[in-house]
């Protein structure tokens, strides 16, 4: 499959799936919570609802930096997940994809960090401050991360060389060797924070803040700005499950069926991987201080570090 | 040349407005919040978003009226609020109740201070943002309405309390009924215990919100705020209503040194022990006999001129009513003093210095209830000014 042809198909899957998965999460955070939790349809039905309210800018806001930044950052978060998926689909990708994918991740991020501080509201200056703080905890391990599995694959920065690497190799990233299984871990703890759910939900902590740089945001905007931080988990969760623990099924042979077979099976990993680390720490956990956070993050780049180390020097 | 500028502007220093309306609140209540970063340097207080006018309300009707508008101050604590009216109707008419009802009156109590204290503690897990446990104890304390509404025939209003004793009686099966949601909740309670000693929330409750020994008793707090800051007292042993008296051997006084707010939490699960032991312990011993007098309700109207002071332990403290008769069916005067009134004092001692995110948990550590609260500070809103009602005028509108 061409990769335009792909990523055309898959920005609209990415899309569809995003709010899906995050529908599966509230029905599931629901049910440990002994409640019934919305319908799987729930956040179609939020979008929808939100994209027909009415508009509205604050006095206090700078007006063109408070719209733009919600389709930018819904389209980022999107193209982000579609590079990904696409490139599995046509089963080839470019040089750099990887990077291009976490800049329009950590993109995601700062745009929505940007609209809110320019709200004119002090909790979206509050809330640009505390995703500053968070920012610095677990931005760098997270590519840290990632370097690595690139070094293990050869140094190389396509995502889809990436992937078949360690088809190539014959096991998953996570279980290859020390270094790796702490630098997976290292990724995986980073996923709360990069998704802002609690326990590391505190830059819009809604009891302290008030959803902190969402604080002045409705109707269409909240809208996209959901569908950004939902794609954004979505990426992730793809990302770890492919590049971490992904068993690779029939990778060197890549025929119309076993793509399709392959992309079903990478959906519901992703799924898997949504569950463990965005869905449990957000149903088992009580929210964190900043302060607190930090210093948990301080133990990351600790441990982030001495991956990198020990996947240096071969193990 | 241009003088220049005296004024010096601090840039990092921040208002932040936390409500009327904001997640954390359940009720309306106004906080001017002014950080450096995360650190609390100052906290005002705005009260008055809820005033409803009740004490004037209750020169305008009739004892027996009173008694269902003074339920509806508190949607938490309503058996609180009718006890504590009519002690002190039934003082000033010289009633002594039937002692089946004064027991009757305190089960009411006790599973009421059960519900609040279960209310207070999911609240302050959904503080945290811990909404896990937050759902897990509404739960439990979904129970205890249930029970309520078989015993009383309501689940928030009970419109348990008559002038001169209880409305309705307590059947053996609706007793082996309090038993069983006793028992669940003293299980639920261990459960609790353990999760309000978790790691993460631990984190967020120890060293927060700390009010020493000698600030509570010097800002005047009660009930388990004051009982959390070491100060031991409690309306139901220093001053016994109801059955009281009789059941003091049955439950002891529950006080921590800890100060803070993990302290606060760490009484209120204690005393919902203290409670289910007090509550066992009236479904063994409930004397037999009338629930009330036999006097017609009508009759029960007609109240000789007088004062009287009741206080009562609500779940949040110490709650006083002053009332005057004017021997004409009506009140002359009707004063609350409610505990969260009294608690709100302490506020900005707990507050400043700490962090922003321990606004809510403060807070919520004191359990406040904004409608309770607010009937005495006037807003003046034309004006843009507000005031306190003072000793003076309360003198003039009582006579």
């Amino acid at each position: 499959m061409n990769v335009v042809v792909a990523l055309a198909v898959m920005f609209p899957s990415v899309f569809v799936l995003s709010l899906l998965y995050s529908g599966i999460d509230r029905k599931l955070h629901a049910r440990m919570q002994r409640r019934v939790g919305p319908p799987l349809a729930q956040p179609f039905y939020d979008f929808v609802k939100l994209m027909n309210k009415e508009r509205i800018i604050p006095a206090s806001a700078s007006p063109s930096v408070f719209v733009t930044v919600t389709a930018l950052a819904a389209a980022s978060s999107i193209l982000g997940a579609s590079v990904l998926l696409s490139n599995l689909a046509a089963g080839a990708g470019f040089v750099g994809d990887i990077i291009l994918v976490m800049y329009l991740v950590l993109m995601t991020s700062a745009l929505t960090m940007i609209g809110g501080s320019s709200s004119g509201n002090p909790y979206g200056a509050i809330g640009f401050s505390r995703r500053v703080g968070m920012l610095l905890g677990y931005e760098v391990p997270m590519l840290l991360s990632l370097l690595m599995v690139s070094y293990r694959s050869g140094l190389t920065l396509s995502y889809y060389d990436m992937v078949t690497a360690q088809s190539l190799g014959g096991t998953v990233f996570m279980a290859s060797s020390p270094g790796a299984a702490l630098a997976s871990l290292v990724f995986a703890v980073c996923i709360p924070a990069a998704a802002g759910v609690v326990p590391f939900d505190i830059p819009e902590a809604k009891t302290e803040v008030a959803y902190g740089y969402l604080v002045e945001y409705g109707g269409p905007y909240l809208g996209l700005l959901k569908l950004a931080k939902e794609a954004t988990n979505l990426t992730l969760s793809l990302l770890f499950f492919t590049l971490f623990v992904h068993v690779p099924l029939a990778f060197p042979m890549v025929g119309a069926y076993n793509v399709w077979a392959n992309l079903l099976f990478m959906l519901a990993g992703t799924l898997a991987v949504y569950f463990v680390t965005i869905t449990l720490p957000r149903t088992l956990f009580a929210r964190v201080k900043l302060g607190q956070a930090l210093r948990f993050y301080v133990w990351v780049w600790a441990v982030s570090l001495i991956s990198a180390g020990l996947v240096m020097v071969g193990y | 040349m241009s003088e220049p500028k005296e004024i010096e502007y601090e840039y990092s220093r921040l208002v932040v407005p936390v409500g009327p309306i904001h997640p954390a609140l359940k009720e309306p209540v106004h906080f001017r919040v002014t950080v450096r970063g995360e650190e609390i340097l100052d906290v005002d207080l705005v009260l008055g978003h809820a005033h409803r006018g009740v004490e004037v309300l209750a020169q305008e009707r009739n004892i027996l009226q009173n008694l269902y508008l003074t339920e509806r101050i508190c949607g938490i604590c309503s058996h609180t609020h009718t006890t504590c009216y009519a002690q002190a109707i039934e003082e000033i008419k010289g009633i002594q109740i039937p002692e089946r009802a004064s027991y009757l009156r305190a089960l009411i109590f006790e599973l009421e201070r059960m519900h609040s204290h279960l209310l207070l503690l999911g609240v302050m897990a959904y503080e945290i943002g811990y909404d896990t446990l937050f759902m897990q104890i509404w739960n439990m304390r979904e129970g205890i309405l249930d029970l309520f509404e078989e015993v009383t025939g309501n689940r928030v209003h009970h419109s348990m309390n008559v002038i001169g004793g209880v409305r309705w009686d307590l059947t053996p099966e609706m007793a082996s009924r309090v038993s069983r949601v006793a028992d669940g909740v003293e299980e639920a309670r261990g459960r609790l215990q353990v999760a309000f000693m978790d790691r993460t929330v631990e984190k967020r409750l120890v060293g927060v919100g700390v009010m020493s020994r000698a600030d509570a008793r010097a800002h005047c707090l009660v009930g388990p705020t004051a009982r959390a800051s070491g100060l031991t007292m409690d309306v139901r042993r220093d001053d016994p209503y109801a059955a009281y008296g009789d059941l003091k051997g049955d439950y002891s006084l529950v006080v921590s040194d800890g100060m803070d707010a993990q302290a606060r939490v760490d009484v209120r699960i204690r005393e919902l022990a203290e409670s289910i032991n007090i509550v066992r312990a009236i479904l063994e011993r409930l004397p037999q006999g009338d629930i009330r007098l036999k006097e017609s309700p009508m009759r029960t109207v007609k109240v000789p001129e007088g004062e009287a002071v009741s206080r009562v332990e609500a779940p949040r403290g110490e709650l006083i009513y002053y009332l005057r008769t004017d021997g004409a069916e009506g009140l002359r005067r009707l004063k609350v003093r409610t505990p969260s009134q009294a608690n709100f004092a302490g506020i900005r001692k707990m507050m400043v210095g700490g962090e922003l995110a321990d606004v809510p948990v403060i807070l919520a550590s004191i359990d406040p209830c904004m409608s309770c609260t607010n009937r005495l500070t006037v807003v003046d809103e034309a004006a843009g000014e507000q005031r306190t009602v003072g000793l003076e005028e309360l003198r003039r509108r009582g006579t």
